[in-house]
């Protein structure tokens, strides 16, 4: 009976329960996005591990060349304690790959990456192999033209698994011979050319095969090896190093996300009190154009409290209806949303029970000023006597 | 308009419903004494008219008498208790229980069936929703209107919607029905059959209370209240078929 005069109006119900359903909807959205990312990003630090160490060349006395890591540097790092693999790679400049005949001007436009790199590389990384193999101590002796692509230029490229097809690389072809799989640490490795040092020293008159980066694994004090190596690539010489480790990157990344994150709860707040604001606004005309049902609820003998709780009531309903809405769609679009990037959705019910609540407070303190000024019609005024 | 004068003979009863000295000021400024130190008692089984042209007083007298408003001077006891005195709450209560109010509009509620309308008056006094059901049904029945009590209003004639309202303000038992014009919207056929229901509905425990302009309505009642000016100026047992017109002169004016 007392929901009658929100049936009644089906539309204007709905419109007025938009404000809650966006609001709560918003923030639902922004929470469960975020700690779904959170947690895909805390699953992806368990697969990248957390022991890798990355390390770039820094520029030494060298001028008018790129900055490597010399080979007796390598060795050195290899030999520290907590060291388990170490792999060198250097993207080589002024290559133009073209993976299709007569894609020769897309390509050069968009160069493909080609690195050059031991046969290490995938142990280290801790990443398979979709299919074929790497490259092997043999293609490094013999200067092999072979290559290794990464999968998404296996994509690109509609390169199907056992396929014997080559890839033209300034001209010259390689016989690709396996596809690396996701390297999420380096996500620009996906679309690069693999070839051995070897090679490029042969094909691409590369001066020395020393390496311009280096992936460094190590289990155990990975902190404090980060640390030394730097110091044991330039043993105080001019040749230096940087050292990181690339979760803790992701890791201050995702604090740069909590920001955005909270941006957009302050915008579904903004909508849940606009909202609230929209509440009052039609009820306040809502109680108008019932005057005269209110006049005669008076007459009745309903009192001045239960016409107010009547109205009260009524925004509740749509407080309880726009919560439960507005965290049924954003728990909708955190499935949809991590669903499409691959994440596994987090939601605690506990939060959109919580939310769905904010959105009750906000729609009844919002019927309180229509309430009082309903329960203040003087019935005399409504019922036009005589 | 030929309404059958009751011939029942109800017997009178106590006090239902009682002014005492009332006068209503409205403004502040610029006052105007609608009501001016009017005493008046209404006795269950009374069937009885306040007749009046318009700005006599009538209808402030009838907002006084429904305890929609409140008197400037003077006591509105209803069974005995002075309202004047009471809060909202209780006055509001009070109101329910022992007045029922038929207006000249309707004033149904649209969105609800005519048993929903009764219904609405039977909320909020600690009945079950069957005894409500039941009890809503009852007072339809009465009315001759049981069988269509899931219509809405705008699928009923204007007769049938003042047979709703009768049936809302007779479910509550109410020691008084007040009625507000309750014919002047309909034409003459309707009139007479709403009257005829008011007639049936005299009972020892109930007076029932017609504000209205028409003399030929205020006639089919037993006793005729004339207000000039916000004053009574006749009070009249009117015994069978007209009793001769009230000094005042009353329903001329409109």
């Amino acid at each position: 009976m007392a929901t009658a005069g929100l049936t009644a109006r089906k539309i204007r119900t709905l419109l007025i329960m938009l404000g809650p359903i966006l609001g709560v909807s918003a923030i639902v959205a922004a929470i469960g996005i975020n700690e779904s990312s959170k947690g895909h990003l805390k699953a992806k630090l368990q697969e990248l591990g957390t022991d890798l160490i990355v390390v770039n060349a820094a520029a030494g006395f060298g001028f008018g060349q790129d900055p490597v890591i010399e080979a007796a540097a390598v060795a050195r790092v290899g030999r520290l304690p907590d060291v388990v693999a170490v792999t060198g790679t250097r993207q080589l400049s002024d290559i133009v790959t073209v993976p299709f005949s007569g894609a020769e001007d897309y390509y050069r436009a968009f160069p493909v990456p080609v690195i050059a790199t031991g046969p290490e590389l995938p142990d280290t990384l801790e990443v398979p192999m979709i299919s074929g193999r790497f490259l092997n101590a043999f293609d490094k002796e013999s200067s092999a033209r072979v290559a290794v692509i990464g999968r998404d230029l296996a994509d690109e490229y509609g390169y199907l698994a056992g396929e014997s097809r080559t890839i033209e690389l300034n001209g010259l072809e390689y016989g690709v011979v396996g596809v690396l799989d996701w390297v999420l640490l380096e996500p620009s490795m996906d679309s690069a050319v693999f070839v051995t040092f070897a090679a490029a020293v042969a094909d691409w008159d590369l001066d020395d095969p020393d390496p311009s980066r280096l992936y460094v694994r190590a289990p155990t004090n990975t902190a404090m090896v980060a640390k030394e190596i730097p110091i044991v690539v330039s043993l105080g010489g001019p040749d230096g190093a940087n050292a990181s480790v690339p979760t803790d990157l992701l890791d201050a990344q995702s604090q740069v996300d909590e920001s955005l994150n909270n941006l957009t709860k302050m915008m579904g707040g903004l909508a849940l009190i606009v909202g609230g604001v929209g509440i009052a606004n039609v009820m306040s005309i809502s109680v108008i154009q019932r005057s005269s049902e209110i006049g005669i609820r008076r007459a009745l003998g309903h009192s001045r409290g239960t016409i107010a709780v009547q109205f009260l009531f009524e925004a509740l309903v749509v407080g309880v209806f726009g919560g439960i809405l507005g965290a049924l769609v954003g728990a909708g679009v955190v499935w949809g949303v991590a669903a499409q990037r691959g994440y596994t959705m987090v939601l605690s019910v506990a939060g959109l029970a919580g939310w769905a609540l904010v959105s009750v407070g906000v729609a009844v303190v919002a019927g309180l000023y229509p309430s009082s000024k309903a329960a203040r019609l003087e019935p005399l005024e409504t019922l036009r006597l005589g | 308009m030929t309404v059958a004068s009751p011939q029942r003979e109800i017997p009178v009863g106590e006090v239902v419903l009682a002014l005492e000295g009332v006068s209503r000021v409205y403004g502040t400024e610029v006052q105007v004494r609608a009501l001016d130190d009017v005493s008046l008692d209404i006795r269950a089984g009374e069937f009885l008219s306040i007749i009046g042209p318009s700005g006599s007083g009538k209808s402030t007298m009838l907002g006084l008498l429904g305890v929609l408003d409140l008197p400037t001077d003077g006591a509105i006891r209803v069974r005995g208790t002075d309202v004047t005195r009471l809060a909202d709450a209780e006055r509001s209560r009070l109101r329910g229980e022992a007045i029922g109010f038929v207006f000249q509009q309707f004033h149904l509620i649209p969105h609800l069936t005519a048993l929903g309308n009764v219904e609405t008056a039977l909320l909020y006094r600690g009945l079950t929703p069957r005894e409500r059901r039941s009890r809503a049904m009852s007072a339809l029945e009465q009315v001759g209107l049981g069988e269509r009590h899931d219509h809405r209003p705008v699928q009923m004639s204007g007769g049938e919607q003042q047979r709703v309202a009768i049936a809302r303000a007779i479910s509550t038992d109410p020691g008084v029905v007040l009625a507000d014009e309750p014919t002047g919207a309909l034409d003459s056929r309707n009139a007479e059959n709403v009257m005829q229901i008011f007639a049936d509905l005299q009972s020892p425990e109930r007076a029932i209370c017609i504000v209205t302009h028409d003399m030929d309505v205020a006639d089919a009642t037993r006793r005729r209240i004339s207000m000039l000016d916000g004053k009574i100026v006749a009070d009249e047992m009117l015994g069978g078929p007209s009793g001769g017109l009230a000094e005042t002169g009353a329903g001329a004016g409109s």
